[in-house]
């Protein structure tokens, strides 16, 4: 520092002293550490304006004394041309007064940390502008500077102008209270996320209207907040921001009991609720207190997504009836709580889908499914209604929720009562319906006809039916009225076998189809053919008197009745029901469907089925079937079919059926089965035949529709497997991979040699593995999936945890050891009075056997691996991956693309799915274990994840690895084999293993020579293979290539390998083989 | 003044134990023609089944039916035998039968030494006792036993048919009636405790299931003296649970559990509470198999 400054400091020192005495001593510091910051002349600047302030008023020194402590902090802040900004502003402000301009420098080193150089200006003219010249508003603007620090970490300037408005709004009602909100605020924002506008805008506009509110809304928010989500707490604020806009009456107080209602609540439901809130804002602001208030009372009672159809219904009433609806959502109409009691004894698929899918798996003894009927709507396969009960064959679908009953035990009754009548339908064969097999009740017409050809017949014989059920309805000309009269004929014999069956489910049964009867149409507003199909209905339901039918169809109602009963016994058969049906059919085709007058209606006895089925004569029967109808009288009406019984929901034996066969079809071999197999133009022309799907009513022409249904049928089986296009199956290319030896240039990355077989020599440093870590997904995935496989993983765990007491085996017969064997001695002590020479080995003791296993497992990660499983039971063998890569690269997009279309499970998947249940089990048994996928594109480009690395240990890392495996590229083998096994190398371990999980042969581009394609990489990997094996390591190969057997005998010939028919069963497969590899 | 001793409870020595009354069996298939027939050709025969479908029934009512009096024994038991024994009369074959536990030695099979006083005697075991009495010898659950003792068996069933008795230094060749019938569950044994296929190649399989529900409804209504529905009601249920298994179910209900089940009804306990106790709780711990099973037990009974 030149002299010359240093003098003049001296005297700024000296001047400062005869200001204040003892400023000197604040200066002499400050100006130290300010002087190597600054240059001498801004030192001297600097200076000065700290002087100026100390002498422009008596108090001013105060000022200046501050200003020098926070010099050095601020100084170090911000270029000296807003340093001297700065200190013009507090100079400023020190003339207002020297208070504000205290408060104002202290606050300085916190404020300027958060502030742009900038804004200095705009900030301290914010606390100026608060400052009236009074004692209270200079108390004020001191705490506004003061709380600035802590402000300003949360809020933006603009932000803070605002809130300074805010501040200077109440201030001109009162000092205090903008004083008390302030202190408030500061616990107030950083509770607010990014959106704090909202916040102050509510203060502002409640400062307009009821200002003497504001602190109670501080207090009130600043007590609500911590109760509600983060990120629910704007939309919490928006909401009251509505009320304010609406004019309601005190809102801090709403605020406070919204929030207490809303801490009352689960987390996860602010969401939903504050959703609905804003629903009803758009309506009627003045709801949304109430309501909310009032959501910690209904979820008492009912579940989230039910208390959403109790706001519906709320807003309904609320709509007609603005009181009402106000007390409806405050719980105080008879509605609300009847809507309540309603929704809380219903019940919801959802909560008791595993129990009552088990008892249907029970039941049914074969591999029944559980859904809601909305998913089979979406499928788009013939059903269409979202609630109605049905089966299609492997999965019964049940209404999502029912509330039908005032109880929960009535309805879950009715759940019962309903899952029990479809799983009826698989139980007791409505799909297995044989057209040739004989019934047990009647003397068969379905032969007798068959005799009889018919124009129609001929032409669908050609094609051949798809199913015995079409050849069946093939029979009639009134697809509808044969439809309907099979369905009520078909479940009144359910309901029949069922009621004998399960007695124990009587009683609800019969109370369920009680409450059907009661929403029946009256069968005397039917037209005639109606009411008689009517009549058939209600007798299947039980009702036994008080059935009318028109006089004139008096006998025609007898016989009807006698037939449907006569198959309602235990004893039925389906093909029962197919020769009631034709028998009535017969008879109703003779019945006009034509109105009746009100006086031509009698009442018909039922009982009598002997007498009315002595009327029937079978030759008469088939020749109604068989000729041809007449044409229909003027008066006849279209008949209409009969209306659905709610617990009995839809039921379409054609498409069941259908469903049935061609799931079995997919499930057969090909090429072993007897009958023909399914085609899509067979399944297309039974579509358009049914008078169970309604074609019309999908988009575009009939054509189309039923084009899409089909499709989607054979999607649903599982069958609808459009040949993969051919994929470059150019002309191999020599692709020797020109160039030498490569060298890893990364770090985690390592090169390997690979085996020529032709050669009969490694080819150098040939490949190279890129280690990387494997991405983290969703930790979800790893508790999902153990709850989808529930009591499956845990008998795998437990099976395992059974290898751990193994270890622990009482070892006999040793000369030492831990007690001595009682057996043993008393043998001794025979051999010496026998006179043989006693064993001296008398002792037993527990050997620890130490279980001493590390373990790596390499997943195969090619892109086949997102193959659709019931793809990848086509030959795999007959595509390879293109050399050349542009085609290589159309290949791969096609082959990935294609897996993502699909829903059903792929390969990887299974992979997936089976590395939980290991990890899962491993972790009991403590062995050492690595998990690692393999894949790439070339050999400078093998890349190796881990996912689980065999020293780390196991986290919600490695959990949230697996979640992110997925198929990539190609499958060269050898180097991640070598790559695995130099893992395991490194491990000190008594039996090392090696699992390989592939699901095809080796490939890669330039895996390969010229005209020994495959055997190239076989032999490779063959040879990664042994040399693990030279490494005293265990390698074991689990494929899911069904051709696998060829090649893997050649690639694991010394080795343990299996080829998996079934690829499901790969997760249990694993397990069981690594039990049995370790042991 | 006398002491009248009264002995209170009842023994017998091992050939000697009759069964008073033919043991309740109802075929399901052709076991009984394939018993006989290997008995007569003298082949060792192995059941494989679940548990409670009646393997060892099926032992008891052969040997009855094969006109052998019957004897049962538990290893062991037999220490105050005397095994100067005579044969009486007629040809008798008893059946022996022995619960295989993973401590049996081969001693407990073939026998011992034992000290009495300063003097040491020799006891059969009761494998031996068969092979001299000539009587089918009935190895129950056999993977459990140690691998020892099952090799120990080898000689006695191929051709040589004897069975050596080291600690006596002889050779004991089996009488004429001698048959070696052993019992096995694939089901639920792990891995580790598979038969060797040296072992298991050595017998003829029958293999056993759970009857149809009309033989299981006979075998329930007369084991456990319910009516003819309620049989039919119990069989229904076994059918029904036994659907579970692969679900999470490792092994169905057997018949014996329904006979219990029955014989608790026939005591006047409510059905569907004799059911959850002698068959729900009974096969699984896992509560929503639970819940599943009492669905369907309340869907079949009142």
């Amino acid at each position: 520092m030149k002299q010359k400054t240093l003098r003049e400091l001296d005297l700024a020192e000296e001047r400062l002293e005869a200001a204040h005495s003892g400023l000197a001593a604040t200066f002499a510091p400050a100006a130290e550490i300010v002087a190597s910051e600054l240059r001498d002349d801004q030192v001297i600047e600097w200076a000065e304006k700290g002087l100026e302030m100390a002498e422009q008023s008596v108090r001013s020194w105060e000022a200046a004394a501050r200003f020098f402590e926070v010099s050095p902090a601020v100084a170090r802040m911000m270029p000296f041309n807003y340093f001297m900004k700065w200190a013009d502003c507090g100079s400023e402000l020190c003339m207002e007064s020297p208070t504000l301009a205290v408060s104002y420098f202290a606050a300085s080193p916190g404020a300027m940390s958060r502030l742009r150089s900038r804004h200095i200006e705009t900030w301290a003219n914010l606390g100026r502008g608060l400052y009236k010249g009074t004692w209270k508003s200079s108390a004020l603007a001191t705490r506004f500077f003061e709380a600035s620090p802590k402000l300003l970490a949360t809020l933006t300037v603009p932000e803070m102008e605002r809130f300074a408005g805010l501040l200077g709004a109440l201030s001109h009602r009162s000092y205090d209270m903008a004083a008390e909100c302030l202190a408030i605020s500061e616990d107030i924002f950083p509770m607010l996320g990014e959106d704090k506008r909202a916040f102050i805008r509510l203060g502002a506009s409640l400062t307009e209207t009821t200002w003497r509110q504001v602190k109670g809304l501080f207090e009130s928010v600043a007590r609500a907040l911590p109760a509600i989500q983060p990120d629910q707490r704007a939309r919490f604020l928006r909401l009251a921001q509505g009320l304010q806009d609406s004019g309601k009456a005190n809102l801090p107080a709403a605020i406070s009991s919204a929030g207490q209602a809303m801490s009352q609540l689960d987390g996860e439901h602010h969401e939903p609720i504050l959703g609905m809130g804003e629903t009803l804002m758009k309506k009627t602001p003045g709801a949304v207190p109430s309501f909310i208030e009032s959501c910690p009372r209904a979820l008492e009672k009912v579940s989230i997504s039910q208390l959403s159809q109790w706001f519906e219904q709320g807003v309904g009433i609320l709509d007609l009836n603005e009181d009402g609806g106000l007390a409806y959502f405050r719980i105080e109409s008879a509605k609300s709580h009847e809507a309540l009691e309603i929704l809380s004894s219903s019940v919801e698929l959802s909560r008791i889908k595993d129990v009552m899918e088990m008892y249907c798996l029970a039941l049914a003894g074969a591999d029944v499914k559980l859904a809601a009927s909305n998913e089979l709507a979406d499928k788009n396969i013939g059903w269409v209604s979202d609630e109605a009960p049905t089966t299609e064959g492997s999965t019964v679908y049940l209404p999502a929720q029912e509330g039908r009953y005032p109880t929960k035990e009535e309805n879950f009754a009715l759940y019962k009562v309903v899952s029990t009548h479809q799983v009826a339908h698989l139980e007791f064969g409505s799909f297995r319906f044989r057209y040739d097999l004989p019934s047990t009740l009647f003397d068969d017409l379905r032969p007798q006809i068959a005799a009889v050809p018919k124009d129609r017949d001929a032409q669908a014989a050609e094609g051949g039916w798809a199913t015995d059920m079409q050849r069946f309805f093939d029979l009639f000309e009134e697809r509808r009225l044969a439809l309907d009269v099979f369905t009520i004929v078909e479940d009144g014999r359910l309901d029949a076998i069922v009621v004998s069956d399960y007695p124990g489910i009587r009683t609800s049964y019969l109370a369920v189809q009680d409450g059907a009867l009661k929403s029946r149409p009256d069968i005397r507003s039917l037209p005639a053919r109606e009411a008689l199909v009517e009549l058939m209905v209600r007798l299947s339901l039980r009702q036994e008197s008080g059935l009318a039918a028109p006089a004139k169809y008096r006998d025609e109602a007898g016989q009807v009745a006698a037939l449907a009963r006569k198959v309602a016994t235990p004893t039925a058969v389906v093909e029962d029901a197919a020769e009631a049906t034709l028998r009535i059919y017969a008879i109703l085709s003779q019945v006009p469907n034509e109105e009746t007058a009100p006086d031509d209606w009698e009442e018909v006895d039922v009982s009598d089925t002997e007498g009315a089925e002595a009327g029937l004569d079978d030759q008469q029967l088939l020749n109604q079937l068989t000729q041809q109808s007449e044409e229909g009288q003027a008066d006849e009406q279209e008949y209409n079919p009969s209306q659905d019984v709610d617990y009995r929901g839809e039921f379409k034996p054609e498409l069941g059926q259908m469903m049935t066969e061609l799931r079995m079809q997919r499930q057969e071999q090909p090429g072993d089965q007897e009958g023909e197999q399914i085609t899509q133009e067979m399944l297309e022309e039974m579509l358009k035949s049914s008078a169970e799907v309604d074609l019309e009513s999908g988009e575009g022409g009939t054509e189309e529709a039923t084009g899409a249904f089909a499709d989607n049928m054979l999607k649903e089986a599982g069958l609808n497997m459009p040949q993969t296009p051919e994929m470059g199956q150019g002309p191999l290319v020599h692709l020797d991979e020109d160039g030498g030896p490569l060298n890893p240039d990364e770090p985690q990355t390592f090169v390997y040699d690979e085996w020529d077989f032709r050669a009969d020599d490694y080819k150098p440093r040939w490949c190279i593995v890129r280690q990387k870590t494997m991405a983290e997904g969703d930790a979800g995935y790893f508790g999902s999936t153990l709850h989808s496989y529930g009591p499956l993983a845990d008998q795998i765990r437990r099976q395992f945890e059974m290898l751990v007491p193994e270890m622990f085996r009482k070892v006999r017969k040793l000369e030492d050891g831990e007690e001595i064997d009682i057996d043993d001695v008393i043998e001794a002590i025979v051999d010496i009075r026998t006179g043989a020479g006693p064993s001296e080995k008398l002792y037993w003791k527990r050997n620890k056997v130490q279980r001493d296993v590390a373990v790596v497992f390499l997943l195969d990660t090619s892109a086949s691996t997102a193959e659709a499983i019931e793809e990848a039971k086509k030959v795999t063998d007959d595509w390879d991956a293109p050399s050349d890569p542009v085609e290589y690269m159309v290949w791969l997009r096609t082959r990935r693309g294609e897996g993502m279309r699909r829903s059903y499970k792929r390969i990887i998947d299974l992979e997936k799915e089976a590395m939980v249940l290991l990890i899962h089990a491993l972790e009991a048994i403590g062995d050492v274990y690595g998990i690692y996928s393999f894949s790439g594109y070339g050999r400078e480009n093998v890349e190796f994840y881990t996912i689980k690395d065999i020293d780390e240990n196991f986290s919600e890392r490695v959990q949230r690895r697996i979640d992110r495996v997925a198929p990539l590229h190609a499958t060269r083998m050898g180097p991640a084999i070598r790559h695995a096994t130099s893992k395991l190398e490194a491990q000190d371990a008594r039996t090392k293993l090696l699992f390989l999980i592939s699901d095809g042969r080796p490939q890669d581009r330039g895996y390969s020579r010229e005209g020994v394609e495959k055997e190239y990489a076989v032999h490779d990997t063959r040879m990664a293979l042994d040399e693990a094996l030279d490494k005293d390591i265990n390698a074991f190969c689990l494929t899911v290539d069904k051709n696998g057997h060829d090649y893997l005998k050649t690639m694991c010939a010394d080795m343990g390998y299996e080829v998996l028919d079934d690829i499901y069963t790969l997760p249990n497969r694993l397990l069981y083989l690594y039990r049995r590899l370790t042991i | 003044m006398t002491t009248r001793t009264q002995t209170l409870y009842r023994s017998y020595i091992i050939e000697e134990y009759h069964l008073a009354d033919e043991p309740y069996y109802v075929p399901v298939g052709d076991e009984i023609e394939l018993f006989e027939a290997a008995y007569r050709q003298r082949i060792p025969i192995l059941f494989k089944g679940p548990t409670g479908c009646g393997k060892t029934r099926f032992v008891e009512y052969m040997s009855y039916r094969l006109g052998q009096p019957l004897t049962r024994v538990s290893q062991r038991s037999g220490e105050d035998a005397d095994d100067s024994d005579v044969q009486n009369g007629h040809r008798n074959i008893p059946l022996v039968t022995i619960a295989c536990h993973e401590d049996l030695t081969a001693s407990d099979l073939v026998g011992r030494y034992l000290l009495q006083g300063d003097s040491t005697i020799w006891i059969d075991g009761p494998l031996t006792r068969a092979v001299k009495a000539g009587g089918i010898c009935y190895l129950d659950e056999i993977v459990e036993a140690r691998k020892d003792t099952t090799v120990l068996i080898h000689p006695l069933t191929d051709h040589r048919r004897i069975l050596p008795v080291e600690k006596r230094g002889e050779l004991l060749e089996a009488a004429e009636g001698f048959l070696l019938v052993m019992s096995y569950n694939p089901g639920y044994q792990s891995a580790l405790k598979d038969l060797k296929h040296s072992t298991r190649q050595r017998f003829v399989a029958i293999e056993f299931h759970p009857p149809p529900p009309e033989i299981e409804s006979q075998i329930v209504e007369h084991e456990a003296g319910v009516d003819r529905k309620t049989a039919e009601q119990l069989a229904k249920l076994g059918e029904k649970v036994r659907n579970l298994r692969e679900h999470g179910l490792a092994e169905g209900a057997s018949t014996r559990l329904l006979i219990y089940a029955g014989k608790l009804m026939a005591q006047g306990i409510q059905p569907r509470r004799a059911c959850q106790v002698a068959v729900n709780w009974a096969v699984t711990d896992d509560s929503s198999i639970h819940s599943s099973i009492a669905e369907v037990i309340s869907s079949i009974f009142e």
